[in-house]
C-alpha cells in the first residue's frame, strides 16, 4: 500500500526533474549547494569570485581528461592509460621544445599528434584484436609513463618556457578570468555538441545499451569506439600543454593518478559503469564536487584526507541513491538485468552492522597507536588543538601571525618529525600554524595549497619544494599580494622567496654521504644507491653532488647501481636483495630517501652478509634498531624538529619585520642566536648519526 | 591434459619461460638458490592477493580496494601486536578485519548490485586517507621481539610464510574445480541469470567473494609483516593493479566465467620475476614500466596469436 502511493508521488515528480535532470542531476547540485554554502560559512574567503575563478582553473586539466573520459565510459569502456599520456606527452612537449629547437607553437601541434597516436593505439587494440578496454590501457598505462620515464631517464625537467606560452596556464584574460578557462568552455561545448546533440552520440548510447544491437542497427561500432579513443588520447595531451603551462615545467610524472580522479568525476555525475547512460552536465557537476570539496577544505583549515574520505562516501551515496531512484531505472531498464531488485531488511541491518563494526575496530586499533605514538609526549595533536593551546598561553610580542607551512608528503615520517618542532615553536610564539601539503604524489598539489592559502590570507608561507620552477611562479604570486615566503628543507628559485631556511645545501649533504661511504670502504670498492623514485628531483641532485664528489677524491671507488625504491621500504628491501646478489663485490650500500635505508638494513640483515654496511639519509628512529646492532654504520642528518622550530621563528620574526636582508643573526627560542648569510639562515652542517650518539635522539 | 582448455596459461607459461631462458643465459646466477628462494618469499604474500583477485575476476568483477585494505591491516597488525595481542591471535584477528572491509564491498555490491569498480574506488580512496588522516604516516615501531617471523627465527619463519600461501593456493584450487561453490563461481560469472535460474544465489556467492577476498588480503598484510621489524604506514600503494594485471596475464578473462588458479600463479610469478630479471640483465630501471606494460600487452597478443592458429586448424579441418 505504501509503496503504491510512493509510487504515484514519484510519477507526478517525474516529468519536470526527468526533463531538466534526465539523469538526476539534481542530486549534484544539491550536494555543490551544500558544499558551497557550508565552505562559504567556515572557511575563509572561499564565497569570492577570485576564488571562483581559481577553482576552475585547477579542474581544467582533470576536466578535460573527465570531459573525454563520458563517451567512453557510455560506451562501457573506460580508459586507465589518459594520466600516463599526460606525462608521456609533457615530455615530449618539453624535449622537442629545449632539446630539437622545435618552435612552441609547432611542438603543441606535434604533442597532440603524439596523444592522438597513443589514443589510437588504445582503439586499435580493443576493436582490432577485441580486448576488454580495461586491460588495453591498463597494459598502455604502465607504457606510456615507462616511454617518458624512459626518454627523460626519469631525470630531465623542462622549464624556463617564454612567458606568452605560460600565459595560457597561469595568466588572466581581463586580468580576472583563467587563460585555460575559455579553452576548457570550449570544450566541454564541442563534447557536449557530439554526444548529446548527433547521430554519432546517439550510437555511442546504443553501443553503450548493446554493442551487438547498436551493430545490427547499422552502427559502426569500431569505427565509433576508435574515434572516441582517439579523442580520449588528444585531450590528454591537450591537457598535458595546459598543464606544463599551468606549473611551468614538464616531467615524466606530470598526471599521476589523474585517470582515477577523471573517472570519479564521471562517475559521481551519474554515467553508468556498464554504459548506455551519462551526461556531459552531470560530469561537469562531479568534477565540481570534487574539486570544490579539497579546495573548501583547505580554506577551512580542515585535515585534507577529509577529501578522499568523503568523496568515497559521496560516490557511494550517489549511486545508491541512484540504484533506488524510480526516475533512474525507469530511464535505464535497460542495462541492468530484469532480476527483481530487493535487499532484505535483514540484508540491510548487516551492512549495518558491518560498517560499524569495521569503524569501531578500527577506530579501537587507532586509539591504541595514537597512545602508543604519544607515549613520548605531546607531539601528535592536530593543527587545530596546538593552535588552541597556544591561544591560552600570552604571545610574548608581535601580532598573532598565520603561518601556512607545506611539507612535500603530508604522510611522510621525516616531515612529521619536523612538524613536531613547528608545533612547539608555534606555541611558544603564540602564531596559528597551518600545517598542509600533498598527501599523494602529484606535483601539481603544492602549487594547489599556495593558492589556497594565498585566498585564505595568511601572513606567511614557508614551503620545502618539491618542484622547484613549478612552485616558483606561484610563491611569487604570494609575494606580490604582501605575504612573507620562506622556503625550508628545500629551496625554489632565489627570487619567488625571502628567505631559505637552510638546513644543509645538497651539496654539503652529497658530498657527507660520500666522505661516509668512502671511510667505510676504506677509499676503495663498490657501492650502490637506493633512491626514492627515479623522478625525484632532491634525490636527483643529491646524487649529481655524490657522483661530482667521487670523481674529484675518491677515483677507487665505482657507484654501480642505482636503484628506485618508490619510497617503499618493501621495494628498498627487495631492490637491495636484487644488488646483494648481481654486484657481489658491493660493500656499501647507500639509501637516500627516509623508508628506504630500513628496508636495506633488513635485506641486507637478512642475507647474512656481515661485511656489507648500509648508511644513507633517513631518521634515527626510524634506523635505531640496525644502527645498535651494526648493520646501518651511520645515517646522515640534521635535527629535524629544530628544522621546523626555526622556519616557524624565521616566518614569524619577517611578520614582525624582525628579520630582514643584512642581518646576521635570528633569535630562535631555544636555539639561541642562529648566523644568517645573505638570504639563507643556516641551521648548520649535516650531523652524522652512529652508534654512540643516536640513543640521545628522539626523531 | 585438454590443451585447448590451459591454452592461455600455456601461452602464459610459455612467456615465463622465454624470459627464465633468456635470463639464465644471461646470468647464470639468476637460479641460485639463495635468489630463487627470495623470489619466492617475496611474492608468497602476494599470491594471496591475486588468488583472491582470481574469484573476484571469475565473478566479472573486480576489486581496487586491495591496496588500501592491505595498508589498513599492516597497520593494524603492528598496533595490536604492540598493545600486547599474542601474535598467533593476529592469525585470527587480522584476516577478520579484512573480512568486514571486504563485506562491506561485498554488501555493497552483492546485495545493493552497485559496480564493483565503483565501490572498490571510493573505498581505495576512502582507506588510504582515512588512514593517513589517524596515522599521519607514522611508522609502527618497538614493536614486539616476537613479532618478526612469528618469533620463530628466520628460516623457519621463511617456511611458514611460503607454507600458507602455498596450501591455500591447493585448497582454492581443487575447490574451485571440484567442490559445488566453486563451480558456483563460474556459473555466476558466466550468465549470473541462468545462475540464478540453476538455483544459485549470485548476490550470496558475490559478497562471500567479496568477504573472502578481504580476509586473504588480512593474511597477506600480516604475513608481508611479519618479515620485518617495523610497519610502514604506506603498504600496498599499487597493489591492486598489480593483482589485477597478474590475473589477467595468467588467461583470466575479465569479464568473467573463465579463468584458473593455475594460470594466475603463472601470472604471480612472471610479474614478480620482471623486476628483479631486469636487475640481473643490467637493464636501467629507468625503462622498468615500460617494459611491465608491454609484458601485458604481449600476453594478450599471444592469446589473440593462439587463437587465430586455433581458427585456422578449425577451418582446415572442416575442409
Amino acid at each position: 500500500m505504501q509503496e503504491a502511493i510512493k509510487q504515484t508521488e514519484l510519477q507526478t515528480e517525474q516529468p519536470f526533474l526527468a526533463r531538466f535532470f534526465p539523469n538526476n542531476e539534481w542530486v549534484l547540485i544539491a550536494v555543490l549547494l551544500f558544499e558551497v554554502l557550508l565552505f562559504s560559512v567556515i572557511g575563509n574567503n572561499f564565497f569570492t569570485s577570485s576564488n571562483g575563478f581559481e577553482i576552475t582553473r585547477l579542474a581544467v586539466e582533470i576536466g578535460l581528461l573527465a570531459l573525454a573520459m563520458t563517451p567512453i565510459i557510455i560506451t562501457g569502456g573506460i580508459d586507465l592509460s589518459v594520466g600516463s599520456m599526460m606525462g608521456l606527452s609533457a615530455v615530449v612537449f618539453g624535449a622537442l621544445w629545449r632539446d630539437a629547437h622545435v618552435p612552441l607553437p609547432l611542438a603543441i601541434v606535434i604533442t597532440l599528434a603524439v596523444g592522438i597516436l597513443g589514443g589510437y593505439l588504445n582503439g586499435a587494440m580493443i576493436t582490432k584484436l577485441k580486448f576488454p578496454p580495461l586491460i588495453v590501457t591498463l597494459g598502455t598505462f604502465s607504457l606510456f609513463r615507462g616511454i617518458a620515464e624512459g626518454l627523460t631517464r626519469g631525470i630531465e625537467n623542462y622549464f624556463g618556457f617564454p612567458q606568452e606560452y605560460l600565459f595560457l596556464g597561469q595568466g588572466y584574460i581581463f586580468g580576472v578570468i583563467p587563460t585555460q578557462l575559455p579553452i576548457f568552455i570550449i570544450a566541454i561545448f564541442v563534447i557536449f555538441w557530439i554526444l548529446q546533440r548527433t547521430a554519432f552520440g546517439r550510437s555511442l548510447y546504443a553501443i553503450g545499451y548493446s554493442q551487438e544491437g547498436a551493430r545490427h542497427a547499422g552502427i559502426k561500432v569500431r569505427r565509433s569506439l576508435t574515434i572516441i579513443y582517439t579523442l580520449s588520447g588528444f585531450m590528454a595531451s591537450l591537457a598535458a600543454v595546459i598543464y606544463v603551462a599551468h606549473l611551468g615545467q614538464a616531467k615524466s610524472d606530470a598526471g599521476t593518478g589523474y585517470e582515477l580522479m577523471a573517472i570519479t568525476a564521471v562517475v559521481l555525475g551519474g554515467a553508468s559503469i556498464f554504459g548506455g547512460r551519462g551526461t556531459i552536465l552531470g560530469t561537469i557537476l562531479g568534477l565540481f564536487a570534487i574539486v570544490i570539496l579539497q579546495n573548501g577544505l583547505r580554506l577551512s583549515g580542515l585535515p585534507t584526507e577529509l577529501a578522499g574520505i568523503l568523496t568515497g562516501v559521496l560516490l557511494v551515496a550517489v549511486i545508491l541513491f541512484d540504484r533506488f531512484s524510480k526516475t533512474a531505472s525507469s530511464v535505464n531498464k535497460v542495462s541492468f538485468s530484469e532480476e527483481e531488485f530487493e535487499v532484505k531488511n535483514s540484508q540491510v541491518g548487516f551492512i549495518c552492522a558491518a560498517i560499524v563494526l569495521t569503524g569501531l575496530l578500527i577506530a579501537g586499533s587507532n586509539w591504541m597507536l595514537f597512545s602508543s605514538i604519544n607515549k613520548g609526549g605531546s607531539t601528535v595533536p592536530a593543527t587545530n588543538a596546538s593552535s588552541q593551546n597556544a591561544s591560552q598561553t600570552t604571545p610574548p610580542t608581535g601580532k598573532k601571525a598565520v603561518i601556512g607551512m607545506m611539507p612535500k608528503a603530508k604522510g611522510d615520517p621525516y616531515f612529521i618529525s619536523c612538524k613536531k618542532g613547528a608545533d612547539e615553536a608555534a606555541k611558544e610564539l603564540g602564531a596559528e600554524l597551518l600545517w598542509d601539503g600533498p598527501t599523494d604524489l602529484d606535483p601539481a598539489k603544492q602549487n594547489e595549497v599556495v593558492e589556497a592559502w594565498i585566498t585564505r590570507g595568511v601572513d606567511a608561507i614557508a614551503v620545502s619544494v618539491e618542484n622547484k620552477e613549478a612552485i616558483s611562479t606561484v610563491l611569487k604570486k604570494a609575494k606580490d599580494k604582501g605575504i612573507k615566503v620562506i622556503t625550508w628543507d628545500a629551496d625554489s628559485n632565489k627570487d619567488a622567496r625571502d628567505f631559505l631556511i637552510n638546513q644543509a645545501t645538497p651539496q654539503g649533504i652529497g658530498e657527507t654521504l660520500m666522505d661516509e661511504t668512502a671511510r667505510m670502504l676504506g677509499g676503495k670498492g663498490e657501492f650502490a644507491i637506493v633512491t626514492a623514485s627515479l623522478s625525484a628531483a632532491n634525490q636527483n641532485e643529491w646524487i649529481k653532488y655524490i657522483k661530482e664528489r667521487m670523481a674529484a677524491k675518491y677515483p677507487d671507488i665505482k657507484l654501480v647501481a642505482i636503484q628506485p625504491s618508490d619510497g617503499d621500504r618493501d621495494r628498498a628491501f627487495q631492490e637491495t636483495q636484487n644488488i646483494l646478489k648481481v654486484y657481489p663485490n658491493v660493500k656499501v650500500i647507500m639509501g637516500i630517501a627516509a623508508p628506504a635505508v630500513p628496508g636495506i638494513a633488513e635485506a641486507v640483515k637478512q642475507s647474512g652478509k656481515t661485511d656489507v654496511k648500509v648508511t644513507g639519509l633517513s631518521l634515527p628512529n626510524m634506523c635505531k634498531p640496525y644502527i645498535k646492532s651494526g648493520i646501518v654504520d651511520s645515517i646522515v642528518l640534521w635535527n629535524t624538529g629544530d628544522l621546523g622550530y626555526l622556519s616557524v621563528y624565521a616566518a614569524n620574526a619577517l611578520v614582525n619585520n624582525k628579520l630582514k636582508q643584512g642581518d646576521k643573526t635570528i633569535e630562535a627560542g631555544k636555539l639561541k642566536s642562529i648566523e644568517v648569510v645573505g638570504d639563507e639562515v643556516r641551521l648548520g652542517k649535516p650531523f652524522i648519526f652512529n652508534k654512540d650518539n643516536v640513543d640521545n635522539f628522539d626523531f | 591434459m585438454n590443451f585447448n582448455q590451459y591454452k592461455r596459461e600455456i601461452s602464459a607459461a610459455i612467456a615465463f619461460l622465454v624470459l627464465l631462458i633468456v635470463v639464465g643465459i644471461a646470468s647464470p646466477s639468476f637460479f641460485g638458490a639463495g635468489n630463487l628462494g627470495d623470489l619466492v618469499i617475496n611474492n608468497a604474500p602476494f599470491l594471496l592477493i591475486a588468488i583472491g583477485m582470481t574469484l573476484v575476476i571469475l565473478l566479472g568483477e573486480i576489486d581496487i580496494s586491495v591496496g588500501s585494505q592491505f595498508a589498513v591491516a599492516s597497520v593494524l597488525a603492528g598496533v595490536l601486536a604492540k598493545s600486547g595481542v599474542p601474535v598467533p591471535l593476529l592469525f585470527v584477528i587480522i584476516p577478520l578485519i579484512g573480512v568486514a572491509m571486504g563485506a562491506i564491498n561485498g554488501a555493497l555490491i552483492g546485495w545493493f548490485k552497485l559496480p564493483s569498480i565503483i565501490v572498490t574506488l571510493a573505498m581505495l580512496v576512502a582507506w588510504r586517507d582515512g588512514l593517513r588522516w589517524v596515522t599521519e604516516g607514522a611508522w609502527v615501531q618497538n614493536l614486539p621481539s616476537n613479532f618478526q617471523w612469528f618469533g620463530l627465527g628466520q628460516s623457519t619463519g621463511q617456511i611458514v610464510i611460503v607454507a600458507i600461501p602455498l596450501i591455500i593456493f591447493l585448497i582454492f584450487a581443487w575447490s574451485l574445480r571440484n567442490l559445488n561453490i566453486g563451480r558456483a563461481i563460474y556459473a555466476v560469472g558466466s550468465d549470473s541469470e541462468a545462475a540464478r535460474l540453476a538455483g544459485i544465489e549470485p548476490k550470496t556467492i558475490t559478497f562471500g567473494v567479496f568477504a573472502l577476498m578481504g580476509g586473504l588480503v588480512g593474511l597477506a598484510a600480516l604475513l608481508n609483516a611479519v618479515r620485518f621489524n617495523e610497519i610502514p604506514s604506506n603498504a600496498g600503494i599499487g597493489l591492486e593493479l598489480k593483482a589485477v594485471a597478474a590475473v589477467v596475464v595468467g588467461g583470466a578473462a575479465i569479464t568473467g566465467g573463465r579463468g584458473t588458479l593455475i594460470g594466475t600463479i603463472i601470472g604471480v610469478a612472471l610479474l614478480g620475476t620482471i623486476g628483479t630479471a631486469l636487475t640481473f640483465l643490467g637493464i636501467n630501471p629507468f625503462w622498468e614500466k615500460a617494459i611491465q606494460g608491454v609484458i601485458i600487452l604481449a600476453a594478450l597478443v599471444s592469446d589473440i596469436l593462439l587463437r587465430k592458429y586455433e581458427e585456422k586448424l578449425s577451418t582446415d579441418a572442416n575442409r
